[in-house]
């Protein structure tokens, strides 16, 4: 079990996410092609690419800069709190796994390669408080009726998939349970959750990239052409 | 007014032309995507000032997204002529356009609202402010 949970089952995890992503960013690339002219407003006509990178960017400067302002009415503005508490949440989501231990030793006597790690103390913390922001979001998603009102049982599954592997692996690690039972559920909550990254709403992760890009081409009546 | 044969008297004895609901959810498919990208997160809320005055989940700019469009995309556009009527005081009754929701994953919202009434609109279905101009329940 052991044996194929960490081999085959792990490539085909692996083989899932990686294709699910691609195709999810290809069909994002090819639903918003280019169909008409894109109407620029006078200030932008006419300018090249990096021109227009230029301005984005000095855009984005102005913005921190004057961040009082910039953050008005924005998420950040308006719950400063849960903003923070979901950047942690996604930082420890991606930074625990990559650079752990153990999962770096695993790698280095598959392939003689590894990452940098962590100290297992700085992980320990790190998965500690991951589980802590997971329970506020679930709490949250329970009992706040404006996220209650939106949230269909994929979300409360897709959060619970997102949270075992950490939870599986804290448990793994601190040998709470028999290890050699709950690091196969681990490595299946792991791998579980890498499928599900492929095909399901968890592919944000690959979005994110364009949506910073999309937000405003799509919000200032182009037709919902791609201007970038 | 003898020629204006397409009244919303006459629209209505008409049942819902699904074929034409598919065609324009086609058009859409992007909006689709969209949709399924949602991380129901409820942080849309709070940039939508009808929310912050009525503290209502129903004024929320992805609750009326994902039961009009969304709705319409789930039945792969067959719908009744009622459920397109319940669409409408979501869609008209509790927006109104000013295209100021804010999705912390870019999603353009208010474009997919606009889109459910442009659907709504092609069976004959709007709000009618000329009747009540409050809408229906507020």
């Amino acid at each position: 079990m052991y044996e194929f949970v960490r081999g085959p089952m792990m490539w085909i995890a692996f083989a899932i996410c990686i294709l699910g992503l691609v195709y999810q960013a290809y069909r994002l690339i090819r639903l918003t092609r280019r169909k008409e002219e894109i109407y620029y407003t006078s200030e932008s006509k006419g300018l090249s690419v990096s021109e227009k990178l230029l301005k984005f960017f000095k855009g984005l400067l102005r913005g921190i800069r004057n961040w009082p302002v910039a953050v008005k009415g924005t998420v950040i503005g308006l719950q400063p709190l849960l903003a923070i508490l979901t950047f942690v949440f996604h930082v420890c989501l991606i930074v625990t796994p990559l650079f752990l231990m153990a999962h770096n030793i695993l790698l280095f006597e598959s392939w003689q390669w590894n990452l940098p790690s962590l100290s297992e103390f700085a992980t320990d913390i790190l998965t500690i408080v991951f589980l802590i922001c997971a329970a506020v979001f679930i709490v949250r998603r329970i009992f706040v009726p404006r996220v209650r009102a939106v949230s269909t049982l994929w979300d409360y599954l897709l959060l619970l998939i997102t949270l075992a592997p950490f939870l599986t692996g804290y448990l793994a690690y601190h040998q709470l349970i028999e290890y050699e039972t709950i690091i196969i559920i681990h490595i299946l909550a792991g791998e579980l959750m890498l499928i599900a990254m492929g095909v399901t709403k968890l592919g944000h992760m690959i979005f994110f990239f364009f949506v910073r890009l999309l937000i405003g081409s799509e919000y200032s009546f182009r037709g919902g052409t791609r201007t970038w | 007014m003898a020629g204006m044969a397409n009244t919303r008297a006459d629209q209505e004895a008409k049942p819902v032309d699904v074929s034409r609901i598919k065609e324009m959810l086609n058009q859409k498919k992007k909006m689709k995507l969209f949709l399924s990208v949602c991380a129901s997160c409820g942080f849309c809320a709070d940039s939508c000032f009808l929310y912050r005055n009525h503290r209502d989940p129903r004024y929320m700019p992805s609750y009326k997204a994902i039961n009009s469009l969304g709705k319409l995309f789930k039945k792969r556009g067959k719908v009744n002529r009622e459920t397109l009527e319940e669409m409408t005081d979501l869609i008209y009754g509790r927006c109104v356009m000013c295209r100021r929701c804010y999705c912390p994953l870019g999603i353009d919202i208010s474009s997919m609202i606009s889109w459910a009434r442009t659907i709504c609109r092609s069976q004959g279905v709007y709000e009618r402010y000329d009747v009540n101009a409050m809408g229906s329940d507020r």
